[in-house]
């Protein structure tokens, strides 16, 4: 057996590879039904308490924030979160209470969240990007775990629950991190069909090991189009229907962020979002654009509005290589 | 009376930071001032410089004037030669394919390992609490040479990290590979707001090797909480240049979003 030079203590996440392998056997329909719902649906339906939930891309960029505001909205308790590129969506999601523990990644910016990890509110481990990236990709080839060279030597090892052994091949001491299979992915796209297939135009985190490594997948689009679409140009398909549990038609669903070619990112918000620095600012932000209104159309409709939107529209005038 | 350059303590850092890279190398870019030291690079030095960030952006050309609020956004991967994710971005460094790359740092110790997750406290309770790691980790694992980015103030520059986020040399000759690390990697350049660093080819300890035009070793040395090794002979680095400064001025940064900072004077 190989010995462990060095080992995380801490607490993971973790599925034996044939319990996920199971789970996709008996619980992943490969029926290309029409899974279109509204955002209310799809997480009553495939978010519950206690759920490990990864995301793709940035905060900035084509995240699936109105996903997170449903999540919040419908006051989802003690969720962990795999936080990659993870901004303000990380501190909307502990100061509304429904995130306890962040898998890092980039934990960044602002006070608040910030302020939340010092105060013990929220616990976080440190796995990195690469880490989680190739956890979520361990997760993906239904293995236990995957080697990697680097963490090594840091003080990430101790708070993650990364395991350093002697590589049987070069006897060199290498690095494992363990396989992710979150619970949930939400993946927001330029377009999907109604039964799942999707296309991301741009780079992405791991939009794909994502789909794969979850035991459930929402995909929210900007545009629903024709199934055939995929079938006529399948070097552009990200994901294909049969990973997908449902499908969200949400324009603008990456506001305030950014969707590549469609929009531009809504520095205001976002810099009223970076400027929360407590409780009190926290749940005025929360009352104003997520519980008082009934979802993402009357939040677009009343607090982003028309003319916003179609400014946001007019700026986004880089669209080459995106179509 | 001789004339003066103004500047600010970033402006200096980019432009030292652009000074530092080879042509026709390749070049992995952290978030934040790595951008903008990259863009003046590419514009001013090295043209044929392939840009990589771990968003899975590989060559991008940036637009100009930088902005701020993208990562992976169409501005910092605009006109790449490949589009791809996090997992093959960090390929091509962990198969040697990235010469350098460059990070920011909280603190920075003598081996020039790196603190950017928190300050003061324990993990469990911290004083102050930064985003982490990020890709930095990978960074600094897989380059063959990386250059560090800190603005000079001896609480940055400590006996003792409060955190290692991502290697140096550990804990000296010989400590990467016997961590498992690649061989032959680690911190190559540790630029400040007032002085440039290499490493002990024998002992990997931070050494002095340039400071700014018109301040002195100990100027330099004053501001920082361990005696660094100091080079034979102290070259001096010339401050930003009109070419230099008009550039992030007006074409690159021209809202100061990465390029502001404290006021600094040297001679011209």
């Amino acid at each position: 057996m190989s010995r462990i030079r060095r080992e995380g203590k801490v607490e993971y996440r973790f599925d034996h590879p044939d319990a996920f392998r199971a789970h996709v056997r008996d619980k992943k329909s490969r029926k290309p039904v029409d899974k279109l719902v509204d955002a209310k649906e799809a997480v009553s339906r495939f978010v519950n308490d206690g759920d490990y939930i990864v995301y793709d891309f940035s905060s900035l960029t084509r995240g699936p924030q109105a996903l997170i505001r449903e999540v919040i909205r419908q006051k989802k308790k003690e969720l962990w979160i795999g936080a990659e590129f993870t901004l303000h969506e990380s501190a909307l999601l502990v100061g509304a209470g429904c995130a306890s523990r962040i898998d890092v990644g980039f934990l960044g910016y602002g006070n608040y969240i910030g302020q939340a990890v010092c105060d013990g509110r929220v616990q976080v481990y440190e796995w990195t990007n690469g880490g989680l990236a190739l956890r979520i990709l361990a997760g993906a080839r239904g293995v236990p775990f995957l080697p990697t060279r680097d963490l090594l030597g840091t003080d990430n090892l101790d708070v993650s629950a990364a395991r350093v052994i002697q590589d049987p091949y070069t006897g060199m001491p290498v690095c494992l991190v363990p396989a992710l299979n979150p619970d949930v992915a939400f993946l927001h796209v330029h377009q999907a069909d109604v039964s799942g297939d999707a296309r991301i135009f741009g780079t992405n985190l791991f939009a794909l090991e994502a789909a794969l490594a979850s035991r459930r997948v929402i995909v929210s689009a900007e545009e629903i189009v024709e199934a055939d679409e995929f079938r006529k140009d399948p070097m552009r398909t990200t994901i294909p229907y049969f990973l997908v549990d449902a499908v969200v038609h949400a324009p603008f669903g990456a506001y305030p962020g950014s969707m590549p070619a469609r929009y531009e990112i809504d520095l205001e918000h976002v810099d009223r979002l970076n400027a929360i620095r407590n409780d009190e600012q926290m749940q005025r932000y929360l009352d104003e654009n997520i519980y008082s209104v009934s979802g993402h159309e009357e939040f677009l409709d009343k607090r982003v509005g028309a003319a916003r939107m179609k400014e946001l529209r007019r700026r986004a005038t880089i669209i080459e290589g995106y179509r | 009376m001789a004339r003066t350059v103004e500047f600010t303590d970033t402006e200096f850092m980019i432009a030292q930071g652009a000074r530092l890279l080879e042509d026709g190398k390749t070049f992995f870019v952290g978030w934040g001032i790595p951008q903008v030291v990259a863009i003046l690079a590419q514009k001013l030095y090295v043209p044929d410089v392939v840009q990589l960030f771990e968003f899975g952006a590989i060559g991008p050309q940036s637009i100009l004037p930088f902005v701020r609020g993208t990562m992976g956004g169409p501005q910092n991967t605009y006109r790449s030669l490949q589009w791809l994710n996090m997992n093959w971005a960090f390929s091509y460094s962990a198969a040697g394919y990235m010469d350098y790359g460059m990070l920011g740092a909280l603190q920075v110790d003598p081996y020039g390992n790196i603190n950017s997750t928190f300050l003061g406290g324990t993990f469990e309770k911290p004083g102050r609490r930064f985003a982490g790691s990020g890709g930095g980790n990978q960074v600094a694992s897989h380059c063959w040479r990386t250059i560090i980015i800190i603005k000079h103030e001896g609480r940055r520059f400590v006996p003792k990290l409060d955190f290692v986020t991502s290697p140096g040399y550990l804990s000296g000759p010989g400590a990467r590979e016997r961590a498992g690390l690649p061989k032959d990697t680690g911190p190559y350049r540790v630029v400040t707001s007032k002085a440039l660093f290499g490493f002990d080819e024998r002992t990997k300890e931070m050494t002095l090797l340039s400071v700014l035009r018109g301040a002195s070793p100990d100027d330099v040395i004053r501001e920082m909480a361990f005696r660094p090794r100091i080079a034979k002979e102290i070259s001096e680095i010339a401050p930003p240049t009109e070419d230099e400064l008009r550039l992030l001025r007006e074409e690159i940064d021209p809202s100061r979003i990465i390029i502001r900072g404290e006021r600094m004077t040297a001679p011209a």
